[in-house]
C-alpha cells in the first residue's frame, strides 16, 4: 500500500470554538475564546470551561450529551465525504472517549445511596450508549467497531486504529476520532490533582497555571483511496502514520525524559516514510499544565529543532479529553488544506526551560506534513502524521 | 496469531494450573456475599480473593492501585512467565487491556467523596485510579513494558474486538509481541443492577445450555494471552480469525463449539441458531461467572483444551435442547474450537482457534 492511500475524505468537529469547521476557523482567526462558568451542572468551584453553548435540537439526547456531540460531528464528516448510504460498503467505527465509557450518572448514584426507589434509566442510557457501537448501529455499519478509553489521548489513539484496520483490510472506510461532554466528574477530579487554571489556559506560556476542561467531538472519514475512487470522491489530504507508546513511569505524571513521547513520534514519522524536517507544524497536546507543557516542549524541540512551527490549540477548545485527539486531528489537516495555522491562544511569555515557543500570531504553512500530538493519563503518548498531496 | 502464554485469575485462584485444576474438579459453589439491597442480603458471587495470592512481590508495588488493576497486573505478569519466552521482558511488547465497566468500584468511590465532601475535597488518588486505563498503565509500568497501550471497551465483545486489532498490530509490525487482556470486577451497584435487570441463580449454577428463562451470577477476574506471530514450544494454539459482526466462516467445519452463554442476557436463544447437532457443544460460565467479558475466559479453556488435547466437561450440564454436550473430562483429538458471543442487540462474535500444526 503506499503511503498516501489512506485518505482523510470528510471531518466534522465541534467545540466551543464552533460548530462545524467553518465557525472554527473563523474562531481561530480571530483568536477568540468562548470560555466561561458552568453552566451544565451545578458546581461550588468556579473555573472557566469551554461548553458548546448551543446544542441543536435535532441533535439532544437526554442524559447522552456526548452521543449528540458526536452526532454533530459525524454528519458534518459523512456530508463532506458525500456518504449517505453504507449499504455494500464495509466500514468500520472506532472513536475515543472517556466520559461515555463510565457509570459515573451522579444522580443514579445519590439515589441508589439514599435506597431510594432507583430508576435505572441511566443504566439503560449507559449500556446502549457505548459511542462506537452506537454509532456503528445508527449509520448501519458493517465492520470492526470499538471504542478506544485511553484517557486523554484516546482520539488520536482511535484514530491509529482506524489505520491499522484499513492497513490489515478489515474495512475500507472507518469513522474515527473522539467525542466528551464536560462533566462534573473529571472536572472534580482535575480539580483535585490541582491541575485547572482558575484563569484561561495559557498553553506553553511561562506563568501557565493549569488545564482548561472543555466538551466536543472530532470526527473524520478515513477511507482506502480505492475505495474513496469507486465512490467517485476525491481528497487531497491523506493519513500518513501513527506512534503510540508508553512511558512506563507514572499513573499520572509524564515522564521528564519524555521517552514515550518521543518514541511514538518517531514511530510515527517511520511509518509515514518521512524525516522531522518535512514537517511543516506540530499541533501539540499542549494543555497548559506545568508538567505537560515542559516535557513535550522539549521533545519537539529535540526531534524537530528549535524553528519548528508548533501551536496548542486547547487555548480554543479546552481540554476536551477523549475529544482532544479527534478534535486536533481535524485541526491539523485542517491547517494544511487551509495553508495556515492560528496563533497559540493563551501563549504570551516564553518559558525559558522549555526550549521552543508556540506561534503567536496566524501563521502560513506551506509544507507537505503536519503532527498531531496527544498525552495521556497513565503515560500514553500517541501521535499522528497527516498529509496534504494525495492527488499529486 | 498464536497464543504464547496465558495468566488468569479468578474465583478459583491464579494461574494456568488452577484453572486446569478448577475445569477437571468441575463446578464448585460460589461463596454467598452481602448483597446490599436484596432480598436476604446474600447472593452466590465469584469473587476473587486477593489476600490468598501467594507472591505477594507485585501487590507491594501496587499498594495504590485497585482491585482491577491488581488483577490485571498479576495475569498480565503471569502471561509472560508463561510463556517461557527468554528475555521476554526486552521485547517490544503491546498492551491492549478490554473492560466492560472499568474501575467502576472505584468509580463509586469517587462519587462517594463528591457527596460526602463537596466537589472541592474529593482524592486525586481515587480519580486518578478511577480513569479507565489505570489498570493498563499499572500494568505497563509494573512490568515495564513501553510498547503501544491501548485500553478498549465494547461490552459484551470487548476482548474479541481487542483481538482483532492485536492481529494487525502484529502483522503490521507495531510491536513484537503483545498482552490481550480483560478484566472486570465486581461491585456493589453492579451486583444490584444485576440483580434488578436480570435473574439471580439462588442456588449459584449458571445453566449455560438452557437459553430461556437464563439465571446469572456474577463473576470478576482478569486473563491475559502473550499473543505473538512465531511459533514456540510452550505456545497453546493459533487464533485463525476473529470477526466482532456475525460469522463469516459459518460453514467451516469445527470440533467443538464453544458458547459465552451465561445468564447475562434474558434471553440467550440466539445461540441455538449458532450450534450444530453433530459438533460438540460447551460452556465454563459456571467455572467463572456472569462477566460481559466472560468469553475471554471461554477462550482461555479453548486454548488449554488445544494445548492439552484433552476435553474438559462442561461443568452444569442441564440441557432442555438436547444439544450434543462435551459431558467427559479425558484425551482427545481437537483440530478447531469455534467460540461465539452474543450481545443483547442479536449481533455476533466469532473467533476461529485451531491446534499448532
Amino acid at each position: 500500500m503506499n503511503r498516501a492511500d489512506i485518505l482523510i475524505t470528510g471531518m466534522g468537529a465541534v467545540s466551543a470554538a464552533g460548530i462545524g469547521l467553518a465557525e472554527t476557523l473563523d474562531s481561530f482567526a480571530r483568536v477568540q475564546r468562548n470560555a466561561g462558568s458552568v453552566t451544565l451542572f451545578p458546581t461550588v468551584t468556579d473555573c472557566p470551561v469551554f461548553e458548546v453553548k448551543h446544542v441543536p435540537q435535532e441533535y439532544a439526547l437526554e442524559g447522552q450529551r456526548t452521543l449528540s456531540l458526536a452526532l454533530i460531528a459525524l454528519d458534518q464528516a459523512l456530508a463532506e465525504a458525500r456518504i449517505d448510504d453504507l449499504s455494500g460498503c464495509r466500514v468500520g467505527v472506532c472513536l475515543g472517549t472517556t466520559v461515555a465509557s463510565q457509570l459515573n450518572d451522579l444522580q443514579f448514584y445519590t439515589s441508589y445511596r439514599q435506597q431510594d426507589f432507583t430508576s435505572l434509566l441511566a443504566v439503560d442510557r449507559y449500556l446502549k450508549g457505548n459511542i462506537s457501537a452506537y454509532i456503528a448501529r445508527r449509520i448501519k455499519a458493517r465492520g470492526p467497531v470499538l471504542t478506544v478509553v485511553n484517557a486523554c489521548s484516546s482520539g488520536t489513539d482511535a484514530i491509529g486504529v482506524a489505520l491499522s484496520w484499513l492497513k490489515s483490510d478489515l474495512c475500507d472506510i472507518v469513522i474515527a476520532g473522539g467525542a466528551d461532554e464536560l462533566n462534573h466528574i473529571p472536572y472534580c477530579g482535575f480539580g483535585s490533582l490541582g491541575i485547572v487554571n482558575p484563569g484561561l489556559c495559557a498553553p506553553f506560556d511561562r506563568d501557565r497555571k493549569g488545564l482548561n476542561l472543555g466538551e466536543g467531538a472530532g470526527i473524520m472519514v478515513i477511507e482506502k483511496k480505492n475505495s474513496a475512487q469507486r465512490r467517485g470522491v476525491s481528497s487531497d489530504l491523506f493519513l500518513g502514520g501513527y506512534g503510540s507508546l508508553s512511558d512506563a513511569y507514572h499513573l499520572t505524571a509524564p515522564s521528564p525524559d519524555g521517552a514515550g513521547l518521543k518514541a511514538s513520534l518517531r514511530a510515527a514519522l517511520a511509518e509515514a516514510g518521512i524525516a522531522p524536517r518535512d514537517v511543516a507544524f506540530v499541533n501539540a497536546h499542549g494543555t497548559g499544565t506545568f508538567d505537560n507543557d515542559q516535557v513535550e516542549g522539549k521533545v519537539l524541540e529535540e526531534i524537530f529543532g528549535s524553528e519548528l512551527k508548533m501551536l496548542s490549540t486547547k487555548g480554543y477548545t479546552g481540554h476536551t479529553l477523549g475529544a482532544a485527539g479527534g478534535l486536533e486531528a481535524v485541526f491539523t489537516a485542517a491547517g494544511l488544506r487551509e495553508g495556515w495555522i492560528p496563533a497559540s491562544a493563551g501563549f504570551l511569555n516564553q518559558d525559558e526551560s522549555i526550549p521552543l515557543a508556540p506561534i503567536r500570531e496566524k501563521t502560513l504553512i506551506s509544507g507537505r506534513y503536519a503532527v498531531s500530538t496527544s498525552l495521556a493519563f497513565g503515560g500514553n503518548n500517541a501521535a499522528i502524521v497527516i498529509g496534504r498531496g494525495a492527488t499529486e | 496469531m498464536k497464543i504464547l502464554g496465558t495468566g488468569i485469575i479468578f474465583t478459583r485462584g491464579q494461574g494456568i494450573g488452577v484453572l486446569e485444576n478448577s475445569l477437571r474438579s468441575g463446578w464448585v459453589k460460589p461463596a454467598e456475599m452481602d448483597v446490599p439491597r436484596t432480598e436476604g442480603n446474600t447472593r452466590p458471587v465469584y469473587q476473587v480473593d486477593l489476600d490468598a495470592v501467594q507472591d505477594r512481590s507485585l501487590l507491594k508495588k501496587l499498594r495504590r492501585a485497585d482491585k482491577l488493576s491488581k488483577m490485571s497486573v498479576l495475569a498480565a505478569a503471569d502471561a509472560l512467565a508463561d510463556s517461557g519466552i527468554a528475555d521476554i521482558a526486552r521485547k517490544k511488547i503491546g498492551i491492549i487491556l478490554a473492560t466492560a465497566f472499568g474501575a467502576q468500584v472505584t468509580t463509586f468511590d469517587f462519587l462517594d467523596g463528591i457527596l460526602d465532601y463537596g466537589d472541592a475535597a474529593v482524592s486525586p488518588t481515587t480519580f486518578s485510579n478511577s480513569v479507565h486505563n489505570a489498570a493498563a498503565s499499572y500494568v505497563s509500568s509494573s512490568l515495564n513494558i513501553r510498547g503501544p497501550t491501548l485500553t478498549v471497551t465494547q461490552f459484551r465483545f470487548s476482548f474479541q474486538s481487542a483481538l482483532q486489532l492485536a492481529q494487525t498490530w502484529l502483522e503490521q509490525g507495531r510491536c513484537d509481541y503483545l498482552l490481550a487482556g480483560a478484566v472486570d470486577q465486581y461491585g456493589d451497584v453492579l451486583g444490584y443492577i444485576a440483580e434488578q435487570k436480570l435473574t439471580a441463580a439462588q442456588d449459584g449454577r449458571i445453566k449455560p445450555f438452557v437459553f430461556n428463562p437464563t439465571c446469572q451470577v456474577p463473576g470478576e477476574g482478569a486473563l491475559f494471552f502473550l499473543l505473538g506471530n512465531d511459533r514456540t514450544d510452550s505456545a497453546y494454539c493459533s487464533i485463525d480469525s476473529v470477526s466482532t459482526s456475525g460469522d463469516p466462516d459459518c460453514g467451516k467445519p469445527v470440533d467443538i463449539n464453544l458458547i459465552d452463554a451465561d445468564g447475562m442476557l434474558p434471553d440467550e436463544s440466539a445461540y441455538l441458531s449458532a450450534l450444530s447437532p453433530d459438533t460438540l457443544t460447551t460452556a465454563y460460565a459456571p467455572i467463572f461467572g456472569s462477566m460481559m467479558i466472560g468469553g475471554a475466559f471461554n477462550l482461555a479453556t479453548a486454548a488449554l483444551m488445544l494445548k492439552q488435547q484433552t476435553h474438559y466437561a462442561a461443568p452444569v450440564l442441564d440441557n432442555p435442547h438436547a444439544l450434543l454436550l462435551l459431558s467427559e473430562t479425558g484425551p482427545a483429538h481437537i483440530g478447531s474450537i469455534r467460540s461465539i458471543g452474543c450481545n443483547c442487540f442479536g449481533e455476533k462474535s466469532v473467533v476461529y482457534l485451531s491446534k499448532l500444526t
